[in-house]
């Protein structure tokens, strides 16, 4: 039996009356991937919060190398060799690349600066991992997915004995999270330990060592990889069994334009959007695939009218709904789910209820009744609605916004990774929510990154590519992966498939 | 007391026994007996009718300029400019005064209150646009605006404002009866208590209950997610900085007229960094202001008056400040940290 590094013993997390965990008793193995699943709010972050410090466990106990482990917060598990990355992530973004990994390298020397040559040894990482990103560019201008792997290099400075990774592919490319399972496999052969917290399961597939799934704060089943199959695990997960076919609406006569962007240009330190032009009709719904970073994050924000418009119009029903000062209040009329709702959907401090009727609030009216179900129906566990918003599980977060969003009908959508860090049957709930809405005649503006579901869901797909619409392509059932995914990097179909 | 109410109040008590506690190794460390000391600290703060008197002069500029930094700082702006907002306000107020000195008082005492708070708010807008238009962060230009009219004053009073009867004395001229703050009888009390007091609660009422509380709350919580729904980050920043600079502007005509009965130099004694403090305790909530600035007020006027009848020096009363202040900074914190150990 291989030695095991850490040691969870009967271990229980309360938050007040809830219990995040239950009694949970399983170990880590030095040189094993952990894949740890488990639906929205099934307790698998703070579980591995426990364990680098964040909470302490309200019973049980946590051994590292046999011995109670003496971790009182982050600085503690760091130096004990347990890094972890977060689902929300840490990173500051007004500092570059390179001084984000030295702000946690424990052996940056005092004297730092850009010409001093052993701050270099912190980038190896990052040129292993990530090569595509620039050290000196600043954090706010990379794309989620950058992130996110910059917060990894940071974990891996420390020499981590342990790796933690909550989530870490739910926002990754297939190419970037297939280099990202290279990576762990890569680590674990050193003899690293890695925890993987994942929803998907070419993850697992890919990766793991052991399967253990977690329901309701329960640990429910540990297996060796192999020993049950994937239909299996998924059951343990949900308690029952969730079968994934999207179904979209029917296709519809393209004839009412609903939502118009008219040659929509906008600017960001880092990125701009060229003259973007594109007419959704009611009931349409136009995926738009691109490589994390190509300017999706900016074309959302400028549809939403957050972000100003440096030329272009957007028009919903034949009325501007774009900003066009920085100055000018716009509330935006359309159902919008950003990117990382935790950061840009909710107000953390405030209420589920009082998030769910933040339309209202921001219009200075009271709160009205008619959101009292929405927690239900869109599953948000726990559906209390006196909790903070800022206390929900990361998938919990997503559904809130959700549910406000599309909760009622509106006249258009736009959706930005909706399916974010959901569980499976969470992901079904969102897009039946959502093709519901463009059934009845709502014009649907879709940006993902699995084109595997924008194929399967969407009637038309966008591809972005450095700030510009570069094809506009009807989903006929012709389009395949590889010809999107080539019109995405900009190479050609031969190129892709070499 | 249920266990629960105590939980909630053990920060503030253990605050006051660790600031005592502080106070009394002070008065050891200059010699004095400390229990004494501090006896007679309390007795010149709320001993008798004319110590109460003082320390309700002290307190109302402190509350409205604690009121002042709470306003910018329930959308998480950070204001420092009460002391030069406070000092715009006595400027303006005292330019009426000197204009229309013969006015009735029911008509020059509303429009000088009126003038101060306008001066103030315009001094507080200023930082306020610069902030909304520009993002120049606003601690810093309220920071470096506060010696902007405090030495705008004294160039007022030395130059020509200067009351020729006064002989050399740098002031302007003494205010006239009838652009006097009205004050209970035989006392320092004055109308400018009462206007902090209204203010407070009705910024509590504002910030709570009214249909508009929750704009302020959104935007402070998270700014992008109001700017989605139609709020403006940038009028509610002007909107709240005038707001606090008015509170500020009346605190400022309210020492000159009541108090002082002349604009002169040092018409504030630090109450703006005061008030700032204060309103950083309270966490801006009006209703924890007024009990804060209320104790606050009276370790000032007990210091000022100890370091004039007690043989401790003069800094003594800032140093007490102080202690407070760290006190009441640290003990919560402390007392959170060892909670969640336990
Ligand atoms: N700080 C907190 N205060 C109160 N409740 C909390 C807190 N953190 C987590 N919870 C609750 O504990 C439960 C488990 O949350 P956790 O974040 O561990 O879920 P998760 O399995 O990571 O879910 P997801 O896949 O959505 O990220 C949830 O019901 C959540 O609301
Ligand atoms: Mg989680």
């Amino acid at each position: 039996m291989p030695e095991s590094l850490v040691q969870f013993a009967g271990v229980t997390r309360r938050f007040g009356d809830l219990i995040a965990v239950n009694n949970a008793s399983l170990d880590i193995r030095a040189g094993e991937v952990l894949a740890i699943l488990g639906e929205n709010g099934a307790g698998k972050s703070t579980l591995m919060k426990m364990l680098y410090g964040l909470y302490p466990a309200s019973e049980g106990q946590i051994l590292l190398d046999g011995a109670p482990a003496k971790i009182s917060g982050p600085a503690d598990a760091m130096r004990n060799g347990i890094g972890m990355v977060f689902q929300h992530f840490s990173l500051l973004p007004a500092l570059s690349v390179r001084d984000n990994l030295l702000l946690s390298w424990p052996k940056t020397p005092f004297w730092k600066s850009h010409r001093n040559a052993r701050t270099d040894d912190v980038l190896t990482s990052l040129a292993e991992l990530a090569p595509q990103i620039d050290p000196e560019r600043i954090v706010s201008s990379l794309s989620v997915g950058e992130q996110q792997l910059v917060e990894l290099c940071k974990v891996l400075n420390i020499n981590a004995r342990l790796v933690i990774l909550d989530e870490p592919t739910s926002v990754l490319t297939p190419a970037e999270a297939t280099r990202l399972h290279g990576f762990i496999k890569q680590l674990a052969g050193r003899g690293v330990a890695v925890a993987l917290i994942t929803h998907k399961l070419a993850d697992v597939e890919a990766c793991a060592d052991r399967i253990v799934v977690m329901r309701r704060g329960s640990v429910v089943d540990i297996a060796e990889r192999g020993a049950r199959s994937m239909a299996e695990t998924v059951a343990l997960m949900m308690g029952q069994s969730v079968d994934r076919t999207l179904r979209p609406p029917p296709a519809f006569g393209r004839t009412v334009p609903r939502l118009v962007l008219e040659n929509v240009s906008a600017q960001r330190p880092d990125m701009s959007l060229q003259g973007i032009s594109l007419s959704i009709a009611a009931g349409e719904i136009v995926g738009v695939a691109g490589v994390a970073g190509n300017g999706q994050a900016l074309l959302a924000e400028a549809v939403a009218g957050v972000e100003p418009l440096t030329a272009g119009d957007i028009l919903l029903d034949g009325v501007s709904i774009a900003r066009h000062t920085p100055f000018e209040a716009v509330s935006t009329p359309l159902g919008y789910i950003p990117e990382q709702p935790r950061d840009n959907g909710v107000v953390a401090t405030m209420s589920l209820a009082r998030n769910l009727a933040l339309r209202d609030l921001a219009q200075g009216k009271r709160a009205t009744g008619r959101h009292a179900n929405l927690l239900e129906r869109f599953n948000v566990n726990p559906p209390d609605p006196a909790k903070l918003a800022g206390t929900l599980s990361g998938g919990n977060v997503q559904k809130l916004v959700i549910a406000r969003e599309l909760g009622i009908q509106r006249d258009a959508i736009l959706a930005c990774y909706p399916t974010m860090g959901l569980d499976l049957a969470a992901i079904e709930m969102v897009y039946a929510a959502m093709f519901a809405q463009a059934a009845s005649g709502a014009a649907v503006l879709w940006i993902s990154e699995d084109l595997d579901d924008l194929l399967a869901g969407s009637h038309r797909i966008a591809v972005m590519r450095e700030g510009r619409l570069v094809a506009l392509l009807d989903n006929d059932g012709t389009l395949s992966r590889e010809a999107v995914g080539a019109l995405m990097t900009g190479m050609t179909e031969t190129e892709a498939a070499a | 007391m249920s266990p629960r109410i105590l939980g909630a109040a053990s920060p503030f008590i253990l605050t006051i026994f660790v600031f005592l506690f502080l106070a009394v190794a002070l008065f050891i460390g200059l010699g004095q007996p400390p229990f004494q000391t501090l006896a007679v600290l309390v007795q010149f703060a709320v001993g008798d009718s004319y110590s109460l008197s003082q320390t309700m002069a002290k307190t109302t500029p402190i509350l409205l300029c604690a009121l002042a930094a709470a306003v910018p700082g329930r959308l998480g702006l950070i204001s420092v400019g009460a002391e030069g907002q406070l000092h715009a306000g006595a400027i303006a107020g005292t330019a009426l005064v000197l204009l229309a000195p013969v006015w009735p008082a029911p008509v020059l005492i509303p429009l000088m209150l009126i003038f101060a708070a306008i001066g103030g708010a315009i001094y507080g807008y200023i930082p306020g646009l610069l902030r909304a238009r520009l993002d120049v962060n606003e601690t810093i230009v309220t920071l470096l605006m506060n010696y902007v009219t405090v030495l705008l004053v004294a160039a007022l009073v030395f130059g020509p404002w200067r009351d020729p009867a006064s002989q050399g004395w740098p002031a302007t001229m003494q205010f006239p009866p009838n652009a006097v703050l009205p004050a209970l009888p035989g006392s320092r009390i004055h109308l400018g208590l009462l206007l902090g007091l209204v203010a407070a609660l009705a910024l509590h009422i504002y910030f709570n209950h009214s249909r508009w509380a929750d704009k302020v709350r959104i935007l402070a919580g998270n700014r992008k997610v109001g700017e989605t729904f139609g709020l403006s980050f940038g009028f509610w920043v002007m909107v709240l900085m005038s707001v606090g600079g008015a509170l500020a502007g009346l605190a400022g005509i309210s020492e000159v007229s009541a108090i002082q009965g002349r604009l002169q130099q040092s018409i504030s004694l630090g109450y703006g960094l005061t008030g700032f403090l204060v309103s950083w305790l309270s966490r801006h909530q009006p209703l924890i202001i007024l009990p804060v600035s209320l104790c606050v007020g009276g370790l000032v006027a007990g210091s000022d008056a100890l370091q004039m009848f007690a043989k401790v020096p003069a800094a003594s009363a800032v140093i007490l400040q102080g202690l407070l202040f760290a006190a009441a900074l640290a003990v919560p914190g402390l007392l959170a940290r060892w909670r969640k150990a336990q």
